[in-house]
């Protein structure tokens, strides 16, 4: 897997703007001295060290004499995978958002259950039954005897 | 056909066992106690030996969680936004009252509810046995004619001892290079390494060296002298009228059920008694002092307002 | 010396009785389990369990505390490799090169190797802890503020760049990790940094979090991020041959674990994030050295051997510190100075003289620890190994599962769990564009610290940089790390100098 030119410049400017914005945020606090540092002196220094990396990064890149890099990554571009991801990343995301109300276990059950089916596990009942065993188990193992504590929520459990 | 079936019996599982369970008596599991400093400090430690003893009485584990950052906000700004179930405590000390006059803080004394105090410590300065100063007068007058020469540790900045450094200053009438660090442990660290002349600790930091030989209590801001060390002079006694020291307590969020503050509050009184930790707290030359939820309430209240002053005159 | 061996004969003797043995056994079962859960470690795990050990007398529930902390480590390692789920600190090297072993199929001597080399590094360590305790605490005492900058500059800059890949990238990644390390209050001086009226950022970013998302949540959608007819197969299926390592691997790994077990020695009596250093220094040391420097990143062996014993080796010396200062440089040992509290034992320069029968009794029950973890974890390779036999579209959805639980377990906090998956995010990014998340890691954990020790050491020296030079281990570590950033410089030069002067 081969990297475009044109890419890796574009992460270097979004990573040479982050130390901008970083900058930008510590000048807004107190300097001080080098004698006698500030609380904004460090990430001031970070913020210009991260835009002067980024920037000879950059420069580096556009002072090569290489050509462009073909890419081989096709697998990215087919809309399947996004879906995917896409779904993976929802269920994440939604079971984090709810973790506490549900608690533990039904998150955990529900969470299985969303991951396994957006990678494609269509056959319903091993998935559930597959998600209701992991969420079991490991509320038994965590929960139970190892007594971590974990988010009860409306179920109480 | 079968399939439906079983998917049916999973769904009727899972409603079954979404049936609430009703509501134990408190505690039902272990109650954490936030430490708003790192772990080696003299609040971690004495919390830390008494934690299983209170958890024998309550019937449920004690664990301890150190929260350092911003001189104990972090630590208390949790401890003040948790769950007022009983299940949160946090160790108040003296510095509860002390931070909110010099920093905006999320969070006062009145966030929370008094649970019980614990100790009562005087504090003190350290230095190396194999430092020129003999005693007191030998220090404050070097001092006197080197202003801001002499380095003092401290275990954060605002902080309890910080503070008290500060006041000694005002009342010897001399200044000190304070040195702020994360923590009673890496203070007495760079004391022990002498990277710093001096520094400002509360019993027992530090006290194991003292024992040792390797360390010496130069200046004792206390009422009386310390039982294990009686021949160590307060500084009133020798000539500076100023006593300083630090309260340690358990508070609980506001709003905690009163019930649950009961029984944490016997849980750590009988904890306290237990004579393996009266023992263990001489040997750590820790002056218990039980106070009760009212009285350490108001003791608060009185701390809160006498550092607030004390922090204005100090800024001066 | 003759004392501390007899000593050490009394407290073998001590700790080997069925019934202590037996404790530390169940110790190490309990550890192990919990250790393979990501984010939750050894301190969760003893602090969890120190309830437990009331029963019993001290010397037995510190036995038992003991095999909780090593089964802690190895379960972390375990995860590490299997999963590319650093479940602590330390272990996010050991996913580097162990991971791609894992997916070359060579799981199973990845994980022996782990065992092996703590093993022997943990009684490498045992000699020297029982040797030289005493001289050894001194030297750590003499690390001040200047030493600690200058230290964590020169590991800054020289670990940077510890999987050899472009300087630049590594050291942008680092500068990264540094500015999220400033995120929260101002260590000296408490005001808040970036924060931007948020409870949660005052705390600080849980470096755990941004651990496990970088590299095990990153993996995770780095997999994710492929067609579905991939995602039916397995990672691999192990051979039975190679599920342990072969005499070839254990001929390669015996040096690498030797120097590992020094380097972690060593480091391991500095305050602070020893381990950490520990391992990123004998993997960069092993990069170097070897023959076949192109095989690191790829599943050399070494790079996991080494690194695995530098752990172990630095959490032995870490109780240096602990017991004859009586000062705790790390929370594991914070929770041990805990459970001596409880047992009225207040650890300090007088704890090996007025308590030896417990001192030793420890020093051997760590090393009974590590032995029935090594007895432990071999027969449990295979049955580790074959967890990659299930097929990715199962196994990927667990991870997550077990990501997501285990952080949580680490704070009860929800928005550690954000972080964790905004770091996956990113992590599957950098992964794209060939950044790497060691650097990061390594300045989110120095970079707090080495702002404090710049400004305390300036507050001390009244603003004179000439205490950074003044004092000789300061100005050795400045030196070492000026020369490491012109060697390369000089050797260009000069090479080019060559060429042009041949034509």
């Amino acid at each position: 897997m081969k990297i475009l030119k044109r890419d890796e410049a574009i992460v270097g400017v979004v990573i040479f703007l982050f130390g901008a914005i970083t900058t930008f945020l510590s000048l807004k606090m107190p300097i001080g001295t080098l004698r006698m540092a500030g609380t904004g002196f460090f990430p001031l220094c970070l913020g210009i060290l991260l835009m002067i990396l980024s920037a000879a990064f950059v420069l580096k890149l556009l002072v090569q004499h290489k050509k462009d890099v073909i890419q081989k990554e096709v697998v990215a571009k087919t809309p399947g995978v996004i879906r995917q991801m896409g779904l993976f990343l929802g269920a994440m995301v939604l079971a984090t958002l709810f973790f506490n109300e549900l608690g533990y276990p039904l998150t955990s059950f529900l969470l299985m259950a969303a991951l396994l089916w957006s990678l494609g596990m269509k056959r319903w009942v091993f998935n559930l039954l597959l998600s209701f065993i992991t969420a079991g188990a490991s509320y038994f193992l965590f929960v139970q005897w190892l007594k971590i504590p974990l988010p009860k929520g409306w179920i109480g459990l | 056909m079968l399939r439906k079936k079983i998917l049916g019996l999973l769904v009727i599982l899972t409603l079954l066992v979404s049936v609430p369970i009703q509501a134990a008596e408190f505690p039902t599991k272990e109650v954490q106690v936030i430490i708003p400093w790192a772990a080696g400090g003299a609040t971690d430690l004495i919390f830390r030996a008494l934690a299983p003893h209170a958890a024998k009485h309550l019937g449920k584990a004690v664990v301890i969680v150190n929260r350092p950052g911003g001189g104990s906000a972090v630590g208390y700004t949790e401890g003040a936004k948790a769950k007022a179930d009983g299940y949160t405590l946090t160790s108040a000390v003296t510095p509860l009252t002390i931070l909110p006059h010099q920093v905006t803080t999320a969070y006062t004394y009145k966030d929370f509810e008094p649970v019980i105090n614990v100790v009562s410590d005087p504090s003190m300065f350290l230095i190396r046995s194999d430092m020129p100063w003999k005693n007191l007068r030998e220090f404050v007058d070097f001092a006197k004619k080197n202003p801001n020469m002499i380095t003092v540790g401290n275990s954060g900045a605002g902080g309890g001892v910080h503070l008290v450094a500060l006041a000694f200053e005002k009342a010897a009438g001399v200044k000190f290079n304070h040195i702020p660090f994360s923590g009673g442990g890496p203070s007495v660290t760079a004391i022990l390494g002498a990277h710093i002349n001096a520094v400002s600790v509360s019993p027992p930091e530090g006290i194991e060296h003292v024992k040792a030989g390797k360390l010496k209590i130069i200046a004792l801001f206390a009422e009386k002298r310390l039982e294990m060390f009686p021949d160590v002079l307060t500084v009133k006694e020798q000539g500076i009228d100023f006593a300083m020291g630090m309260w340690r307590g358990l508070i609980a969020p506001k709003g905690t059920p009163a019930d649950a503050i009961k029984k944490l509050h016997d849980a750590f009184k009988l904890g306290m008694e237990d004579p393996a930790f009266q023992k263990t707290a001489k040997d750590m030359a820790v002056n218990l002092s039980y106070l009760g939820p009212e009285a350490f309430g108001k003791l608060m209240a009185n701390d809160h307002e006498f550092f607030g002053k004390l922090v204005k005159e100090i800024k001066k | 010396m003759f004392e501390s061996l007899q000593h050490l004969a009394t407290g073998f003797t001590i700790a080997g009785t069925v019934q202590n043995l037996l404790y530390c056994l169940i110790g190490a079962i309990v550890g192990t389990l919990i250790g393979v859960l990501p984010g939750i470690g050894p301190i969760a795990g003893i602090a969890l369990l120190i309830p437990a050990t009331f029963s019993l007398n001290p010397t037995s529930a510190i036995i038992m505390l003991a095999g909780i902390y090593y089964g802690a480590m190895y379960g972390g390692s375990t995860t590490s490799i299997l999963l590319n789920v650093p479940g602590e600190t330390a272990s996010v090297i050991t996913c580097i090169d162990g991971y791609q072993m894992a997916q070359k199929g060579r799981a199973g001597p990845a994980l022996a190797i782990c065992a092996i080399g703590s093993f022997i590094a943990g009684t490498i360590g045992l000699f020297g802890l029982v040797f030289l305790a005493p001289p050894l605490a001194e030297a750590a005492l003499a690390f001040g503020p200047p030493e600690y900058f200058s230290l964590m500059i020169f590991g800054f800059i020289v670990l940077s760049n510890v999987t050899g890949t472009s300087l630049l990238k590594a050291l942008m990644m680092a500068t990264v990790g540094l500015i999220i390390g400033t995120i929260g209050l101002d260590p000296v001086t408490g005001d808040a940094r970036f924060v931007f009226g948020s409870t949660y950022l005052l705390g600080g970013i849980e470096f755990v979090a941004v651990a496990i998302g970088l590299f095990g949540i990153g993996e995770v959608l780095t997999n994710v991020h492929q067609p579905q007819e991939l995602l039916d197969q397995r990672v691999t299926v192990p051979r039975f041959r190679d599920l342990y390592p072969s005499l070839q691997d254990l001929k390669k790994s015996i040096a690498s674990i030797l120097r590992g077990a020094g380097i972690g020695f060593g480091v391991g009596l500095v305050p602070g994030p020893a381990p950490v250093i520990a391992t990123y220094s004998s993997y960069m040391i092993e990069r170097k050295i070897s023959k076949h420097p192109e095989e690191f990143g790829k599943g050399a062996i070494e790079g996991v051997a080494g690194p695995e014993s530098a752990n172990n080796s630095a959490c032995q010396s870490a109780f240096i510190p602990l017991f004859v200062l009586g000062i705790p440089f790390a929370p594991p040992t914070a929770i041990l100075l805990g459970a001596l509290l409880i047992h009225g034992v207040s650890p300090g320069p007088l704890l090996i003289s007025q308590h030896p029968g417990l001192f030793w009794g420890v020093i051997a029950s760590m090393y009974i620890g590590n032995f029935i973890l090594l007895i432990l974890n071999l027969p449990f390779v295979p049955l580790f190994a074959n967890i990659l036999r299930i097929p990715k579209k199962i196994l990927l959805p667990l991870v997550i599962l077990f990501c997501i639980t285990g952080m949580y377990t680490v704070n009860n906090s929800i928005p550690d769990i954000w972080v964790m998956l905004l770091f996956g995010a990113l992590g599957f990014l950098m992964r794209k564009w060939a950044y790497e998340g060691a650097p990061l890691l390594l300045a989110l954990v120095l970079g707090p610290r080495l702002e404090i020790a710049f400004r305390q050491s300036l507050m001390i020296s009244h603003g004179d940089f000439g205490i950074f030079i003044n004092r000789p281990i300061s100005m050795v570590f400045l030196l070492a790390t000026v020369l490491f950033l012109i060697i390369p410089l000089i050797r260009m030069t000069l090479k080019k100098q060559r060429k042009e002067g041949g034509l």
